[in-house]
């Protein structure tokens, strides 16, 4: 990064707008994540059972002690919000990260040595497939019992399929260039010729995808919070803010709207970097295409 | 007649497969499930149940044998069309999941059918201002209802048209009133055998929520396949060659770009349309729509293992048929397989 102050120009996929945009908007999740106790209000579990369900401080009734207003326990919804930030964050980059490897590797080896190999692992991801997502972490959650760490496992265990797949393809258009065939002469072992001459080629295939899962495992996590079935009702999540504030639908719909904006806007920061990134860095994009 | 002949090879294909998917799918159901903290004996009998009583239903249940020979006992007992009993609604399973069923077929085929037509209509306006600077804009929209899945859409619809300006039910299949009739199961079928056109438009009105949350959320990958492949098709000679023959844009459009640009569409919609399938058990929990969805949840809230396995399984079921039926649709519409 130092190298860049001394006037250097930014590299290409750092100019796009998506790009920006989509760092700008995890910035600014990753601020709300890490400083929370110092962004909050309130204590995100503290109930104040005299004011309950207080609508945001712009509408009629609101208290400025509460910006977004308190759900049905009393506790501050922007305070929730911010926490939540935690719950959502931590879960996109560990999943992500676990995901990327064990699906990468798997991708890898199947399309660096094909034949049998190759068959083998297409199969276990024909019968992964063969699982709705939603269905198949419900299930792996009942089995791993709830929890942030569970959570975590159980989405690395269904979207690991997801890198597999699609880096497969991209193994086997790389393992038939000449370079790779170059390292396998001079003698370089499987591991070498795989981490030195095809992964720097499958990187920014990797990298988007990264990017993109990240906003998919946050929408898990909610949706395993919204059925009460990811971290206790002791950390504030976006998904059980949902599900409780979906009972009191009538009275503040506001605390509705709150997470599913928070959802919104980190599952979009996502996305857009992830566009961007395959715009800038997938060579087989035309520069048509591209801008 | 031939191309009937490669339909019935790969169906037959296709379903030999599935047979060993399925087979491993249940394994792994069972297994994952067997390694749960919780004792069937125990949650069957009242609370007050002694050791011994406990220790009896153990043996009685089978739990005291092996693994392997549990899920012996477990698959012998699915091939006779039994998935057990229901600890928690003292119930079979598969009288459970036949009455919930129908109502989730119902609730995936018509979301199906609006994803379909939104994502053919939004693939062509995005082919159709190529381009010109409104495709910018689009573009930037549809990762925008990209990050929108099922989930927040069917809440976000709900709080606008039951909430807000109260036009559309939101809870249930049916208003209360209204007489249900029961033929099939489906609805809306039922309704209309039966004649009973104010319980059909009810019922119509209550799927159109979740039906528009799930096809509006599948829609927008649909647009950008659609839309890369029409770029892709009229990049070969055929539609130069079209316009050299003089036939208007329409034409070439919907005879050689569509043609041949559905195809890849279609490839996709079945992988995407088993999601949706998977997709309904949040839609169903939001709009408390009684479907497989909501008796999976359910089960799993009362660790209700029986059931949990027979609802997974059938999901399972429906992804593989959806798969099989997109997949001889892919054959019949592409002339390019049916040679072989």
């Amino acid at each position: 990064m130092l190298r860049y102050a001394k006037g250097r120009p930014l590299p290409l996929w750092l100019k796009s707008g998506r790009v920006q945009t989509g760092l700008v908007i995890i910035f600014i999740l990753a601020v709300c994540a890490i400083f929370a106790p110092y962004l909050a209000p309130n204590d995100p579990n503290e109930q104040n059972l005299l004011s309950i369900l207080t609508p945001p401080v712009w509408a009629d009734g609101g208290d400025a002690m509460f910006p977004l207003g308190t759900d049905s326990l009393g506790r501050c919804v922007l305070s929730r919000l911010i926490f939540g930030a935690r719950v959502a964050l931590t879960v996109a980059f560990t999943a992500s990260i676990g995901a990327m490897i064990i699906g990468a590797f798997f991708a890898h080896v199947a399309g660096y040595f094909g034949g049998w190999v190759d068959w083998v692992i297409g199969r276990i991801v024909e019968i992964w497939l063969s699982f709705p997502p939603v269905i198949l972490s419900l299930i792996l959650m009942v089995g791993l019992g709830t929890g942030l760490r569970n959570v975590v496992l159980a989405i690395i265990l269904v979207d690991w399929t997801r890198f597999c797949r699609v880096l497969r393809s991209e193994v086997i258009v790389l393992r038939r260039r000449d370079y790779v065939s170059a390292a396998q002469l001079i003698g370089f072992s499987h591991w070498r010729t795989i981490t030195r001459e095809i992964l720097p080629g499958t990187l920014p295939l990797l990298i988007t995808l990264m990017s993109l899962e990240m906003g998919v495992a946050i929408i898990v996590e909610a949706i395993l919070s919204f059925v009460g079935m990811s971290v206790g009702s002791e950390t504030a999540a976006w998904g059980q803010m949902i599900a409780d504030a979906r009972q009191n639908i009538y009275e503040a719909p506001f605390n509705l709207i709150a997470p599913i904006f928070a959802i919104f806007f980190a599952v979009f920061g996502f996305n857009i970097l992830g566009d961007g990134l395959r715009r800038t860095l997938d060579t087989r994009l035309t520069q048509t295409e591209r801008t | 007649m031939r191309m009937f002949a490669t339909i019935a090879k790969l169906l037959v294909k296709r379903v030999l497969t599935a047979i060993p998917i399925l087979l491993l799918v249940s394994a792994l159901l069972f297994c994952i499930l067997r390694i749960l903290p919780v004792d069937p004996a125990a949650m069957s009998l009242p609370p007050n149940a002694t050791v011994q009583e406990i220790e009896a239903m153990r043996t009685e249940m089978g739990l005291n044998l092996p693994l392997y020979q549990q899920y012996g006992i477990w698959l012998n007992k699915l091939f006779h069309g039994d998935i057990g009993r229901s600890i928690h609604f003292r119930q079979n399973v598969t009288s459970l999941i036949g009455s919930t069923l129908p109502a989730t077929i119902e609730l995936a085929v018509i979301a199906m059918m609006v994803a379909t037509v939104f994502g053919l209509a939004g693939g062509l306006f995005l082919f159709y201002v190529r381009g010109t600077r409104a495709e910018a804009v689009m573009d930037f929209v549809s990762i925008l209802l990209l990050s929108l899945p099922e989930f927040l859409w069917s809440l976000f619809l709900l709080l606008i048209f039951g909430v807000f300006f109260e036009v559309l039910p939101f809870t249930g299949r049916l208003s209360p009133g209204f007489e249900r009739p029961l033929v099939t199961g489906f609805l809306l079928l039922d309704s209309l055998i039966t004649g009973n056109i104010p319980t059909f438009l009810n019922a119509l009105q209550h799927m159109i929520l979740p039906c528009l949350a799930l096809g509006i959320a599948l829609s927008p990958s649909l647009m950008r396949v659609l839309r890369s492949s029409l770029l892709d098709a009229y990049q070969d000679d055929y539609i130069q060659q079209a316009r050299l023959r003089g036939l208007s844009e329409k034409r070439i459009l919907i005879r050689h770009g569509l043609k041949n640009a559905i195809l890849p569409t279609l490839s996709l919609m079945g992988v995407q349309f088993g999601f949706l399938f998977g997709g309904t058990l949040l839609v169903e929990i939001i709009y408390s729509y009684p479907g497989m969805g909501n008796l999976m949840v359910d089960a799993i809230r009362n660790a209700d293992l029986p059931i949990i396995q027979g609802a997974g399984l059938t999901y399972c079921v429906a992804v593989l048929v959806i798969s099989i039926v997109v997949d001889s649709l892919y054959l019949i519409l592409n002339p390019k397989l049916r040679v072989r």
